[in-house]
């Protein structure tokens, strides 16, 4: 098998700044029918990279393939150098570096918004600190500072549980920003938020990533936002990269004409 | 009704006409037996109420007994239900703690507080060691069938950012099944005051002690003010239970706010 590093350079769309790669990638549930066929995919350093595409495409799924929830069956992945594997060790050492946050955002709901948010800092904090639930100071005032930027000053002490949808995706967001991630994957964080809620969502993760640096990974829904927030966008349709482009290589009707049309 | 069915609970009935023929049972001795029962029930009804104040002290040491046995029994269990669940850890660790688990339930309490009285001598601590190892058979089954029942949202989100095994056990497992925790605690507790009553039969403490010894000495209407307590707090903690089962469990299922 030829290194990944190999067939990087041997494809010159792949730019070493990246940090994720991925080369003919194919992935399946079932063992029997492939969610993903045959994806290509980097993404640079620094870069805000949307994904968009309809229901059941397999979003989700290229998501998950970078942080390595999901192994892929056929091809090559590398994320910050490894090949993505939740279960391994090796691994173990890049997950805190990837903010991940869910379609189904993952939150424990019978802690308070507090204890979910300050789950983002747990891989810094030592063990039996943080099995007694003791934070240091710093960690406390960062996670109210991020509370704040999201909006929920005023729930911090509620649990998950009683929150509407939109705050519950506010925490999730605000998980993630306290864990401090080099690279921020977001599944449909703005779907259920007004147009006004979505944007100040976004500006924020936006702010973040001029702040750290941060390199993120996005799915949306609504075309318009991916214009307006993404230096590249891919569209995926039936488990197959169908376009890749900067927002102003294409006009909104161009690309809704695109996401709607039949053929793939 | 299919053939199929009806050929099935033919063959039941066969096997029962068989078994109760083996071991003996006859109607007929039992409807003979109807007057006996009478006389005990009326010896009964000549309850000693100077009794009242021993039959309440020893209620309230099997209360105790129960209590303490709850309390360890659980504390116990809590670790290995973890070890247990299968969304947690390799076949490797939880099909052996599972055997061991399942063993530990083959004993029924009276068999546990016979083997503690050979060991530790007659008295409550032997009881409270028998009720301890019942618990910790029964509520490690019920809690890691809860832990395997809470969502993986949490658990594959918060594992994909890198957190220690301790940490997801802390921070998702062990509050997304607390409220499972509650309720099969006061299962268990209510469980116990029962079991604890019925130890004293082998001397392991509580108020089956004297139950037992009025009987023996055909002394029905003693053991009746012994009984009598023992039905009467059995009830108060049933309604205890419902009552806090329906402020704080109910009300968590529904999503109103839960203390733990
Ligand atoms: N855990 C799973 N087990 C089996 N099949 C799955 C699983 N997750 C996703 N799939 C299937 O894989 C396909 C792609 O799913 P994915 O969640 O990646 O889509 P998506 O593009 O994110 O869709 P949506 O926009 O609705 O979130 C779907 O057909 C889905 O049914
Ligand atoms: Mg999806």
């Amino acid at each position: 098998m030829r290194k990944m590093t190999e067939i990087l350079t041997a494809d010159n769309s792949f730019s070493n700044d990246s940090i994720i790669h991925m080369y003919d990638v194919w992935t399946s549930y079932d063992g029997k029918g492939y969610t993903l066929q045959g994806i290509n995919m980097s993404v640079e350093n620094g870069k805000n990279y949307i994904i968009i595409g309809p229901s059941g495409a397999g979003k989700s799924t290229l998501l998950k393939l970078v942080n390595g929830m999901v192994i892929p069956t056929k091809g090559q992945i590398e994320v910050f150098g490894r090949r993505p594997n939740i279960h391994d060790n090796i691994f173990k050492a890049i997950m805190p570096k990837i903010g991940y946050i869910p379609q189904n955002l993952g939150l424990v709901k019978n802690l308070t918004v507090m204890e979910n948010v300050l789950i983002g800092a747990l891989p810094r904090i030592s063990k039996v600190k943080s099995f007694f639930k003791i934070f240091p100071d710093k960690e406390v005032s960062d996670a109210e500072n991020v509370l704040n930027l999201v909006g929920l000053e005023d729930k911090v002490k509620r649990k998950v549980y009683m929150l509407s949808g939109g705050e519950k995706r506010r925490v999730a967001i605000a998980r993630a920003l306290v864990q401090k991630p080099e690279l921020l994957l977001a599944d449909e964080i703005v779907s259920e938020l007004d147009h006004v809620s979505a944007k100040e969502i976004m500006d924020l993760i936006i702010e973040a990533k001029h702040r750290i640096n941060l390199t993120a990974v996005m799915i949306h829904h609504d075309v318009q936002l991916a214009l307006d927030y993404a230096d590249k966008i891919a569209m995926i349709k039936h488990g197959n990269k169908i376009a890749e482009f900067n927002p102003n290589e294409m006009r909104y009707e161009e690309v809704v004409g695109m996401f709607n049309s039949y053929e793939s | 009704m299919n053939p199929k069915d009806n050929l099935v609970i033919g063959i039941i009935i066969a096997i029962l006409i068989f078994t109760s023929f083996n071991v003996g049972v006859d109607p007929t001795q039992f409807v003979k037996g109807i007057p006996n029962l009478m006389v005990v029930v009326e010896e009964m009804s000549h309850v000693d109420p100077t009794l009242l104040g021993t039959a309440f002290w020893s209620m309230i040491e099997t209360i105790q007994m129960a209590f303490i046995g709850t309390i360890v029994g659980v504390a116990i269990s809590l670790p290995l239900s973890i070890l247990a669940a299968r969304n947690l850890y390799s076949k490797f660790v939880y099909a052996p703690v599972r055997a061991f688990l399942a063993m530990m339930r083959t004993f029924p309490s009276i068999l546990w507080a016979i083997l503690f009285v050979i060991m530790v001598g007659l008295g409550p601590f032997a009881g409270i060691l028998a009720i301890i190892m019942y618990t910790i058979g029964f509520m490690s089954k019920l809690q890691y069938e809860a832990i395997e029942a809470i969502d993986s949202d949490p658990m594959e989100a918060i594992s994909a950012i890198g957190v220690s095994k301790l940490q997801l056990i802390r921070y998702v497992v062990v509050p997304e099944s607390a409220p499972h925790l509650l309720s099969q605690l006061l299962y268990m507790f209510d469980y116990n005051v029962r079991q604890t009553s019925i130890l004293g039969l082998v001397g392991a403490g509580g108020i089956g002690f004297y139950i037992i010894n009025y009987i023996k000495f055909f002394e029905y209407g003693k053991a009746a003010v012994f009984m009598l307590v023992v039905l009467t707090t059995v009830l108060i903690i049933d309604w205890i239970s419902v009552k806090i089962r329906d402020r704080y469990i109910v009300k968590a299922q529904k999503g109103v706010n839960i203390k733990i």
